[in-house]
């Protein structure tokens, strides 16, 4: 059995490091991007990966962060929006793939989150409590996940702030993210990292 | 023997868990990991020795990606079918990768906005060049919108001038939808009435309908010459499409314009909504549940404790009270299906003594009760990927009992209206529209005592019509909208067609211009059928011409029209017991639309611009001549501004319109005689101490102009030879209201702010 395996297993976990390995430099390169065009090279890489790979949620995941961080660049207001939905087709195929996944769950709260500032006033009643849906879903999912309560945390702050309320729930919730940033471990060596940096400039509003 | 190949990428590879579970090992995470650990070492050691076996083989794949007339496409993705291998596209278009792949393999390039391109390439040991050529596709972002006439509000789609919010947040307009509409170009302010009047038109020309199916009556009864508010609250609607002209085939029964109310589809949480108001009190409740909701308002509206705070100009005996309930329930049928049902059920009353102009001492007495039902149902579905199927019945009620001095009258309108529409889209270029519907009405009227001229009598009516529209694009940059309307009425017993037209051109990247043309059908009015049913619909023609600049939160606008009236009614001789149809008239304008979102921090301003230039010759006109509704200049300003630190939003709106024709019967010229200019400057602010309350404060016309709308004249010659003058004018100078609003829901954060 054990040879037997060995040798089913050997070519397949080749691949399997062959998909690390790659996913390892497209996820750096979405981090280390600084422009839309950047971003653009490190989606196209991951979408080649996606193509390949059609089990993993992983590739689907990081196209769709990207694809956050180009409406996050972008002025436009239909632009943005037009970056949000491909965010959020991408979204969905890694939904689609693991549905209980506690990250994908708050990136599509993330996605909701980024619709709010197209156009507050306008959005704010409908997106943002779909964001918070999804960020509560995301943490029930995985109560360790810091960046469901980071996300929490900064919705909470932007709402306080639109209506003039004090940001104590907001601090609350952001000393539970920046706890869970320290202590959270995945195994799995692809589990996104970002969101410290963010939540450490929320926490200079807190102090 | 299981055979274990050597990953042949040009395949979809089985995953390992795929194969652990072919072997009947439970796919667990534990032992695969326990897998991993013992078999990392020995295949990362196969893996490198099939790299470098691979390692021999390597070829270049390079090329150039272009759109269908030669522009490079910088960032396109191209790659092998099923591999990592691929590259970007660079600024000049070209591309260059090597592969370990061999044999005949997909090539595959995919951008937004452009169909995937595929083309199966043979990897024979040599280096291959690709030229690759893709076709846009038709998206909603780049390609040309049909503007001409129309103003879209809608919150999901983009690039729209107008937004749902608009409505509820314009000053002046205190929530009424039409009121807010009166600010955007194309309509004419007619105080007293309150209607949209629009490019020429008067009130009954424009067309409600709510989720594709039409309105009857879609104001609530006011005081003769007070202003009457809109029965549809705004927040009910998801999206509001205003056309001013040129409009769809698929609505009819309207000459000058529609107003296409969209109903939300589902509600986002449940929640309480309780408003005191100056004038009343209104409660809401919202259910919402996996696959649908449910929402019902009751309102309550008395102004009778604010007209004894400030004086009025109306004699009222009993001031308005109005009872409105308004309820809701949506539900998702399957994947696809959408069911809606709408009901709205109001029952006001008022009475008001009416004085002589001759002799202020005299008076009668006006009282009026009214009953409406509007009921909707629709429902959507999914056929497939390209059709979708939309059906729906509306039945409205309308009663009316009226007691104008020693006589009274009842009338009762009721309507019926069906409809089915499939939308389809037979390529991304090519959209298809067709459906039928039928309208059953019928109105009858009763007078008490007969009048010089008795107006009892009813008429049943039954309209069939049947309509089909093509949208093709030529591309992201044109499209055709090509129309056509059939429409058989039985009182005259014949049918009609009318095309309708639409071309948009985009001149760039953010600017567009289109035209429109169309021809318009309507029934006359009730009291005239009933005097002779054998009459036509009246019809008009438009002809527009749109340019259009949108580009990041500013938007401008011009639009010019020439519009035709035939058909209208017209007395015979003067004679109103002998009607013809050979009244005619035309309407001509320019108008320009500003609106900036940008420039100024936290602050959303536009302007409206409409010139109107109109004559008809219809109904009691001696001669063609302006009417009285008509107003030759239009302008508002509508101003908001969001204060953080006060926790407010503060807003403007100022209204000119110039002087308005009357009829002076002292004078030679019919309609010759012309009132002051109108004009408004109203304030609001809305309050948001906590994010569940809200304290809502409006004020119209706070510079307290005595506006004059137009004169009633006696009807006979005074002791002096000339008939008597009094001016109508605004009930009150000022109004004023003030509202709190606290919404109930597990959210806090959630108000009224969208629906005020």
């Amino acid at each position: 059995m054990a040879i037997l395996l060995s040798v089913i297993a050997g070519p397949v976990y080749a691949n399997d490091t062959r998909y690390v390995e790659a996913m390892q430099k497209s996820i750096q390169s979405v981090y280390s991007a600084k422009s839309i065009d950047e971003l653009q090279t490190a989606v196209n890489s991951l979408e080649r990966i996606a193509s390949a790979e059609k089990v993993k949620w992983e590739p689907y995941y990081y196209m769709s962060f990207a694809f956050i961080l180009m409406a996050n660049q972008e002025k436009e207001p239909a632009r943005k929006d037009a970056y949000l939905d491909q965010a959020n087709a991408a979204i969905e195929k890694a939904s689609a793939i693991n549905a209980n996944e506690s990250e994908i769950v708050a990136l599509v709260g993330f996605i909701h989150m980024i619709r709010v500032t197209v156009d507050p006033a306008s959005r704010g009643a409908q997106y943002s409590g779909l964001a918070m849906q999804a960020f509560g879903k995301a943490t029930a999912l995985n109560p360790e996940n810091p960046r469901a309560l980071a996300l929490t945390a900064q919705m909470q702050h932007g709402t306080a702030k639109f209506f003039g309320s004090p940001i104590t729930d907001a601090c609350v919730t952001l000393n539970a993210a920046l706890q869970k940033f320290d202590t959270y471990k995945s195994d799995n060596p692809l589990a996104p990292q970002w969101g410290r940096e963010m939540a450490m400039s929320l926490k200079k509003e807190c102090n | 023997m299981v055979v274990i190949r050597v990953p042949a990428t040009a395949h979809p590879r089985p995953s390992t868990v795929q194969l652990l579970f072919f072997f009947g090992v439970a796919p667990r995470a534990h032992l695969y990991r326990v897998i991993a650990k013992v078999y990392m070492r020995l295949a990362f050691v196969i893996g490198m020795i099939m790299m470098n076996i691979a390692g021999f083989s390597q070829v270049k794949i390079s090329g150039t990606v272009t759109d269908v007339n030669g522009a490079p496409i910088a960032g396109a993705n191209i790659f092998l079918m099923d591999t990592y291998d691929g590259s970007s596209s660079l600024p000049d278009g070209g591309f260059e990768f090597n592969t370990t792949e061999s044999g005949k393999i997909m090539l595959v390039s995919k951008f937004v906005g452009y169909k995937d391109f595929q083309q199966q390439i043979n990897l024979e040991g040599k280096g291959v060049y690709v030229k690759v050529v893709m076709e846009e596709t038709i998206n909603e972002l780049e390609a040309v919108m049909i503007t001409a006439g129309s103003f879209t509000a809608n919150d999901d789609s983009r690039r729209t001038i107008f937004k749902a919010l608009d409505i509820a947040t314009t000053a002046g307009a205190t929530a009424d939808i039409a009121a807010a509409l009166n600010t955007l170009p194309g309509t004419q302010k007619v105080g007293e009435q309150g209607r949209l009047f629009v490019r020429g038109g008067d009130g009954s020309e424009t067309r409600t309908f709510i989720d594709g199916m039409m309105v009857l009556d879609a104001y609530n009864v006011s005081a003769p010459n007070t202003p009457s508010r809109g029965r549809f609250l705004p927040f009910m609607f998801k999206g509001t499409s205003f056309s001013t002209g040129g409009y769809s085939a698929e609505y009819g029964q309207a000459l000058s314009s529609a107003l296409v109310l969209d109903s939300k589809d589902e509600a986002e949480s449940s929640r309480t909504d309780i408003g005191i108001l100056s004038v009343g009190a209104d409660v809401a409740h919202t259910q919402s549940w996996k696959s649908g909701s449910a929402a019902a308002k009751i309102q309550y509206t008395n102004i009778k404790p604010y007209y004894g705070l400030i004086n009025q100009e109306i004699d009222w005996k009993e001031p308005p009270v109005t009872t409105e309930a308004v309820a809701v329930y949506r539900q998702r049928v399957g994947k696809e299906g959408l069911f809606k049902l709408y009901g709205n059920f109001n029952r006001a009353h008022f009475s008001m003594y009416n004085h002589s102009i001759d002799d202020y001492t005299q008076k009668y007495l006006y009282d009026l009760i009214n009953e409406y039902a509007y009921l909707n149902a629709s429902y959507r579905t999914s056929l497939n990927d390209h059709w979708t199927l939309r059906g729906g019945a509306s039945y409205n009620f309308i009663q009316n009992n009226t007691i104008a001095g020693v006589e009274s009258f009842d009338e009762i309108e009721k309507a019926l209206h069906a409809k089915v529409v499939a939308d389809g889209s037979l390529s991304d270029k090519f959209e298809l529209k067709s459906g039928i519907e039928v309208i059953q009405r019928s109105y009858r009227h009763a007078d008490s005592v007969s009048m010089p001229v008795n107006l009892s009598g009813r008429f049943d009516e039954s309209i069939v019509a049947g309509f089909t529209e093509a949208d093709l694009y030529s591309s992201n940059k044109f499209v055709t909208r090509a129309g056509i309307r059939m429409e058989y009425n039985s009182l005259v017993g014949k049918a009609s067609v009318d095309p309708r037209l639409s071309l948009a051109y985009k001149t760039g990247s953010s600017s567009q211009v289109s035209i429109a043309y169309g021809t318009f059908r309507q029934s006359p009015k009730n009291n005239w059928v009933i005097q002779n049913p054998l009459l036509h619909p009246e019809k008009a023609e438009h002809l527009i011409l749109n340019y259009q600049y949108i580009e990041n939160n500013r938007t401008f606008r011009v639009e010019t029209y020439y519009k035709r009236y035939h058909n209208l009614i017209k007395f015979v001789d003067g004679n109103p017991d002998h009607i013809d149809q050979q009244g005619k008239g035309y309407a001509r304008g320019i108008e320009l639309f500003w609106r900036d979102n940008r420039s100024i921090k936290n602050v959303d301003y536009w302007v409206s611009y409409s010139y109107l230039n109109t004559e008809r010759d219809y109904i009691d006109f001696p001669y063609a001549a302006t009417p009285s509704f008509a107003s030759a200049h239009n302008f508002s300003l509508v101003y908001k501004h969001f204060i953080q630190a006060l926790k407010s939003q503060l807003g403007f709106t100022y209204s000119y319109t110039s002087g308005r024709p009357y009829n002076d019967p002292n004078t030679e010229k019919f309609n010759g005689s012309k009132t002051p200019y109108y004009s408004d400057l109203s304030v609001n602010v809305a309050y948001l101490p906590k994010p569940f309350l809200i304290v809502y404060l409006s004020c119209t016309n706070i510079t307290g102009r005595d506006n004059i709308f137009g004169y009633e004249f006696s009807s006979d010659r005074g002791d002096n030879g000339i008939y008597q003058n009094r001016p109508i004018r605004q009930p009150a100078p000022r109004f004023l209201f003030v509202g709190i609003f606290i919404t109930i829901s597990k959210n806090k954060s959630v108000n009224q702010l969208p629906s005020l």
